[in-house]
């Protein structure tokens, strides 16, 4: 049985359909990329699963039980452990602090006795705080222990969190770009990371990240969306290659539209990749009848260059409007 | 190290003294309590010993710690939980009107109209607990004020309640009728408001709480259950503004609606932001000095400093008013940690070090729980 399953997932904010039957599985023991151009719904579609919206239409399951209504701190007591875009941490408290506050659904006290002191509450107490501190071991953080969280730097932040969602103890985690702002050493390191914490606490994963050497990494199968809709799924060398994907990042089929633009040697080198993928046979992708459909909208605009690194990139006008549908 | 070094070849010294006052590698050891002692020991005396035996301001003492108590309620709902109670006054007066109704009317022993008071006063909070989860910051703000403006002009002028708009009497038992040992009474209820408070902060409660206050998205992916937690926020507070309230009714010993108009929930606000959101020791600090603040005014050598500048007494009646705007002003512009960031700066003076009112050493530290910037006042 599978962990988590997504079944026809649709939703709608007034006139825009940021996710149209989306159907995605991550099995035990996986780590699941979920990757898209920006505004392609992938973090609509994180905060679908994990209950912050209330999708129109499918459902999802976890374990085989249907999750689709239960609120974000059911599902978080359930063992879905999440990551946020822009850090999610308790930023005027401390590392330890929040470390702690994640454990709230493990705390094994109720209100009352906490705010009584019992001693069940002071035992568990106790446990939250050697749980924080081995988590701080783990990810080398023991020296912004006592220090609030605000002050720290961005990729401190990421890795704390991480942290965080570790410490809800979860059996599923989800991780929301957790590349972002991280130079691609740390990412590297990161990536390393991800894959001892999937050893070592038995973890499974849904990755919404940027960094294709991560994602080829330490994906086992990737999902990509674009305007709310899956393009395509697959192993990730397959993904990588595949021509509806290079088009949706790139922006059509048009490469000299790009040669126009400034190379470095890295671009040329992506570039290289790219070509030898558009040519390449993909027979063992699995075609998805999402397909189809996009097959019919006009072809995109070029995109500039860099769309890779889409983080940055302004998108063109003519898509403005489905930028909502990212966040 | 001498002056002169000081004053010449500090720049490329790592050894440099600090220009904020730390003196890095001064080490007192035990002696260090010794200025601790010096402070506390005396302030104990004064506020177990001496206060109940003086006369002249042992009712002012004692409604230092019921406004204490009252900080203590308020501050759950905007220190930690991030939302705006204009109406507390009204949770106040319910548990007043509750206490003394219930003893002089009803003939409900005494100890037991104290419950009665933090229940009753906690329904109501709840309700308003249960806009705060639909509405918030300004449009709660303006709720909260309404409530209890709207409290002080119906259920406040009941006939039944009010004796008639006499004013409902509230007569302490014999055992209690001494105001030193009334005081004391009220000390006690301070003293467990207190470790109330330490608990919250110590368990998941208060960082439910201050987790709500800060992202509540947040709060719910770390399995906090926001609903709930607002709720108890609410009722918690409401309960201790209940019994504060009936603490108050048996301090006065009559009970009026006119006791518990806007001005004093505006007072109550001020008294915790003052004191400094999110920081025990300054809302009692704050609640304390606004509790004073009449009498510093009216019997104190102030009253003859006034006397003799402005010819007049009347300068008591709207002084407080300017007092709090002015202290409200240099709260939020200067000091944003209120009374409590002082603490620091005290403390680090007892231990030898240079008084630094405003913590340059440590600039992180001041955005606390206890700052007012974010949502919970300006929303």
């Amino acid at each position: 049985m599978s962990v988590l399953e997504v079944r026809d997932l649709s939703i709608r904010f007034g006139g825009l359909q940021a996710l149209q039957d989306v159907n995605l599985e991550v099995n035990e023991y996986e780590i699941v990329g979920l990757i898209g151009p920006n505004g392609a719904g992938k973090t609509t579609a994180f905060n679908c699963i994990t209950g912050f919206y209330t999708p129109n239409t499918g459902t999802v399951r976890y374990r085989g039980q249907d999750v689709t209504k239960s609120p974000p701190h059911v599902k978080a007591a359930m063992g879905f452990g999440r990551t946020f875009q822009n850090v999610g941490m308790v930023k005027s408290s401390t590392a330890l602090e929040n470390l702690m506050t994640a454990q709230h659904a493990k705390a094994g006290y109720d209100a009352g006795a906490g705010l009584l002191g019992l001693g069940a509450a002071l035992n568990g107490e106790k446990r939250l705080r050697e749980k924080a501190d081995a988590i701080l071991d783990l990810l080398g953080l023991q020296s912004i222990r006592d220090k609030k969280v605000g002050g720290q730097s961005y990729g401190t932040l990421k890795l704390l969190e991480l942290g965080c969602a570790l410490a809800t103890d979860p059996d599923i985690l989800l991780l929301d770009e957790p590349t972002s702002g991280m130079g691609p050493e740390e990412s590297d390191e990161l990536g390393e990371r991800l894959l001892t914490l999937r050893r070592e606490f038995a973890l499974t994963m849904l990755v919404i990240e940027h960094h294709v050497p991560l994602v080829l990494r330490v994906c086992d199968h990737v999902y990509v969306l674009n305007f709310g809709r899956l393009l395509a799924e697959g192993k990730p060398s397959v993904i990588q290659s595949h021509p509806e994907v290079v088009a949706a990042y790139l922006g059509g089929e048009a490469p000299e539209a790009l040669e126009a633009t400034e190379e470095t040697a890295e671009d040329a080198e992506l570039d290289a990749q790219l070509e030898d993928a558009v040519h390449a046979h993909h027979d063992d992708t699995v075609a998805l009848p999402a397909q189809k459909t996009s097959d019919e909208e006009p072809p995109a605009p070029a995109r500039p260059r860099r769309a890779r690194t889409s983080t940055s990139t302004p998108r063109p006008k003519k898509r403005a409007p489905r930028k909502d549908a990212s966040s | 190290m001498t002056a002169l070094d000081e004053r010449a070849g500090a720049p490329e010294g790592t050894d440099a003294p600090d220009p904020h006052g730390e003196r890095p590698g001064r080490d007192f050891g035990p002696v260090r309590w010794v200025p601790r002692l010096l402070v506390l020991v005396p302030l104990a005396y004064w506020i177990l010993f001496h206060i109940p035996n003086t006369e002249s301001y042992v009712a002012v003492a004692t409604d230092a710690a019921i406004y204490s108590i009252v900080g203590l309620s308020l501050n759950i709902i905007i220190g930690y939980t991030g939302q705006l109670s204009l109406g507390h006054q009204g949770f106040v007066g319910v548990g007043a009107f509750t206490a003394a109704y219930a003893l002089t009317v009803q003939g409900v022993p005494f100890a037991v109209t104290f419950v009665l008071a933090g229940v009753l006063a906690a329904l109501f909070a709840l309700v308003i607990g249960l806009v705060a989860l639909r509405i918030t910051g300004l449009y709660l703000a303006l709720i909260t004020l309404v409530f209890g403006l709207a409290l002080e002009t119906s259920l406040f002028e009941v006939p039944e309640f009010t004796n008639q708009g006499g004013g409902q009497p509230a007569v302490r038992p014999d055992w209690l009728f001494d105001d030193g040992r009334y005081y004391l009474f009220c000390l006690a209820f301070l003293a467990a408001a207190v470790y109330l408070d330490y608990r919250l902060l110590k368990s998941k409660v208060g960082r439910a709480l201050l987790a709500i206050k800060e992202n509540e998205r947040v709060a719910e992916a770390f399995g906090v259950n926001v609903t709930l937690y607002k709720l108890i926020a609410f009722t918690l507070s409401g309960t201790l503004a209940g019994v504060a309230g009936a603490l108050l009714a048996f301090r006065i010993g009559i009970v009026t609606g006119s006791g518990f108009g806007f001005f004093l929930a505006l007072t109550f606000v001020l008294m915790t932001v003052v004191g400094g959101l999110g920081s025990r020791i300054g809302v009692i600090a704050g609640s304390s000095l606004f509790a004073v603040l009449d009498y510093i005014l009216t019997q104190t050598p102030v009253k003859v400093a006034e006397e003799f500048i402005f010819r007049t007494d009347a300068l008591k009646q709207f002084a407080p008013q300017f007092i709090g705007a002015f202290l409200l002003l240099l709260t939020l512009t200067q000091f944003p940690g209120g009374i409590a960031q002082q603490n620091k700066a005290i403390l680090d003076w007892l231990h030898g070090k240079r008084f630094n009112p405003h913590d340059l050493l440590h600039p992180g530290k001041e955005s606390g729980p206890g700052t007012v910037e974010g949502s919970s006042v300006r929303a």
